[in-house]
């Protein structure tokens, strides 16, 4: 009798069956950042989901650790909830220690050694950290799980990374248009490129939908926008 | 990794005003490594008929020859060209004969009904089944970034000049995230009286 | 001595009646045993100049450093004793280091002091760091650097108080130093005037005869950031010094020397 048929009597068998406990979840969730010369807005959606299940139709994924940073996260929720009590905390301290409110490029920096410090049990989380650098333009960070640090003027990341970033690359990048340069986009053009993305990621994807919580991050400071996105 | 993106691929079909494009990427590879960039895996089934076979590349071909001799046997038999409807239904029922071995392709059917010339598109999964929506299909391994980038460029009523864009744009940014398919695109514009073949050129790394 | 300081001043951690640690104010009078150091702080840099006792002849006096760098933007002048102060430098360095590693950007010149002076202050009781150490230590040290709010010079003492300075001399010349620096230091000096300054005043308090090779000059610029002079570049301050800084210096009598 062949391995794959024999019937299995509990009582009998010779290993152990172990259940293997997944520390992880998927609860999905995409966000997308376009930076300017001046500005910098990005989009969250706002479903909690894990599944087939929807948590929540109304999550913010946008963390504000200043004045002119904002962290959007995807991925892992219960790590996010983590990561960014660990940020919070990490910015105050070093606003105590030093006087002075941590840059932009610094918590980028930091944010990436948080990650790595957790190199073989990592937060499973896609980070995009976003905010003014120290000339006032605007930046885009995006991380992997272990910290690996990119800076860029946009970028998609979460579960419809894969939907959205050519479409980036194409719209803002200017990629595979003949004679079309690129250049900084307006912050008006930026906004509705992404109103447009996310409705395109809420079609396709389940993880993505219900809403958009944006964050518009200028010299003046942050200020918010909802949009509404297919809720099935 | 999944067999079907053993060879890597990306596939593409939209409608248009009284037209249907379909296209596809031009390499062949094993995993990361490219081994040709001229590898065809859109096939002409008829006069208004395309199929796009993308995925394993051994059975990309044997599935494009076993599709050609029943197609053929069919002329034969009803000395009439096969509507790609019909061809469809065959190429699905063929597939499911298999239900348990697979062929590793998701095939892509772009044409036009003889006849009326409406356009027609329709994709399928591994085991044969059909989805048939209005706009447009996709397949092989840079679907995600398809459907993202159809998602947007699509719109209702397209004329063939425009569908030609629209569907060499969708596609090439498409393929540039995806790490095993591009080096080159092939571009079908399928009229009633006129068949457009174009090859792309796009960056090959 | 007995009556008033009444044993009191053996243990590091425990406070006389009148609430004064004496091992402190101890380590602190160790400072004024040590050879003179002068940091000047100008709008275009940061000068420190330090006397190096060159006690034999047949010693090596480019062996004796006491102006070293913590970071391309921070250097220290330090006095009292020498190995206490590799300690302290060592954990400086790390700071910054560590600093840049973590934020990617340059510690402040005031957040290099606070790491400092929270090692020095380490001293007494043993914790869950590990061992304690037995005194505190008995080292000045004058922090000069460069970072977002200019050039700026730190001082610090063995009880772990650090303070901003425009000009500060520390060592057992400080006194009379401290004096002169008063007289001459104006806000709109320029570099090369404090540090003819510097070595003017240095060569004031010094008992041997300031040459060459008995003195160590840095400057901290936003250019060129640590630069430590060359044999030759000392030379041509104290070229200049003569003739034109007749500044009247009143090292009084109250100097220890």
């Amino acid at each position: 009798m062949s391995l794959a048929l024999r019937p299995s009597f509990p009582d009998y068998e010779s290993v152990s069956k172990h259940n293997n406990f997944n520390p992880y979840s998927d609860n999905g969730g995409s966000v997308v950042a376009i930076a300017g010369d001046d500005f910098v807005v990005v989009g969250a959606d706002t479903r909690l989901s894990a599944g087939f299940s929807i948590y929540t139709r109304e999550q913010s994924k946008l963390f504000p650790l200043s004045a002119n940073t904002v962290l959007g996260c995807s991925g892992c929720w219960c790590d996010t909830l983590t990561l960014t009590r660990i940020l919070k905390s990490r910015m105050q301290m070093y606003q105590q220690e030093h006087n002075k409110t941590m840059s932009t490029t610094a918590c980028a920096q930091m944010l990436s050694i948080i990650l790595y410090y957790k190199r073989f049990f990592p937060y499973y989380i896609s980070n995009m950290l976003v905010g003014l650098d120290d000339e006032g333009k605007g930046c885009v960070y995006s991380y992997d799980p272990v910290g690996h640090c990119e800076r860029r003027t946009f970028r998609a990341s979460g579960s419809a990374g894969a939907l959205l970033q050519p479409l980036l690359d194409n719209q803002i990048g200017k990629k595979n248009m003949l004679n079309a340069k690129e250049e900084p986009v307006s912050k008006e053009a930026a906004l509705s490129i992404l109103k447009d993305v996310f409705i395109s990621a809420a079609e396709r994807d389940i993880y993505t939908g219900d809403s958009i919580l944006i964050n518009i991050i200028t010299k003046d400071g942050t200020t918010e926008e909802t949009f509404q996105l297919r809720r099935d | 990794m999944s067999i079907l993106a053993y060879n890597g691929g990306a596939m593409v079909a939209m409608k248009g005003e009284n037209c249907v494009s379909i296209a596809a990427d031009r390499r062949f590879g094993i995993q990361a490594q490219t081994l040709a960039t001229n590898f065809e895996k859109i096939f002409e089934m008829g006069p208004h008929l395309y199929v796009g076979l993308p995925g394993l590349a051994t059975d990309t071909q044997t599935v494009m020859e076993k599709l050609r001799f029943r197609k053929n046997l069919y002329e034969l038999k009803e000395n009439r060209p096969m509507a790609p409807k019909v061809f469809s239904a065959m190429l699905s029922h063929m597939l499911y004969e298999k239900r348990f071995g697979p062929f590793f392709v998701e095939p892509v059917v772009a044409g036009l009904e003889p006849k009326t010339y409406e356009p027609f598109i329709c994709n399928m999964d591994l085991i044969g089944c059909i989805n048939q929506p209005k706009d447009f299909v996709v397949g092989g391994t840079a679907s995600a970034q398809l459907y993202g980038m159809c998602e947007a460029l699509w719109e209702p009523n397209l004329g063939p000049d425009e569908l030609f864009e629209t569907t060499s744009q969708a596609l090439i940014n498409a393929f540039d995230r995806d790490a095993i398919s591009g080096w080159g695109a092939t571009v079908y514009i399928i009229e009633k009286d006129k068949i457009t073949i174009k090859n792309l050129k796009t960056r090959m790394d | 001595m007995f009556l008033t300081r009444s044993e009191y001043d053996r243990g590091v951690n425990t406070f006389s009646p009148e609430g004064r640690l004496f091992q402190v104010e101890y380590a602190i009078e160790a400072i004024k045993l040590g050879s003179t150091a002068i940091g000047i702080c100008t709008s275009q840099g940061v000068v420190l100049a330090v006397e190096k006792r060159i006690t034999s002849s047949l010693m090596e006096p480019t062996t004796i450093e006491k102006i070293v760098e913590v970071d391309k933007h921070i250097g220290c002048a330090v006095s009292g004793l020498i190995a206490d102060s590799r300690t302290m430098i060592d954990k400086a360095r790390i700071e910054c280091q560590n600093h840049w590693f973590v934020y990617n950007e340059k510690m402040t010149v005031e957040s290099c002091a606070q790491a400092v002076s929270n090692l020095a202050i380490q001293f007494g009781d043993s914790d869950d760091d590990g061992a304690a150490m037995s005194r505190p230590f008995g080292v000045a040290i004058l922090f000069a650097g460069i970072d977002e709010k200019g050039p700026q010079l730190y001082h610090m003492d063995p009880s772990g108080t650090f303070v901003q300075f425009d000009a500060k001399a520390i060592g057992s010349g400080s006194e009379g130093a401290q004096q002169s620096l008063q007289e001459v230091y104006h806000k709109s000096m320029t570099l090369e005037e404090a540090t003819t300054s510097a070595l003017t005043i240095l060569k004031q308090v010094m008992e041997e005869k300031l040459n060459s090779s008995n003195v160590e000059v840095m400057t901290m610029t936003p250019n060129k950031l640590f630069h430590m002079f060359t044999k030759e570049q000392v030379e041509e301050v104290i070229g200049r010094l003569s003739v034109e800084h007749p500044v009247s210096l009143n090292v009084g009598g109250s100097q220890k020397v």
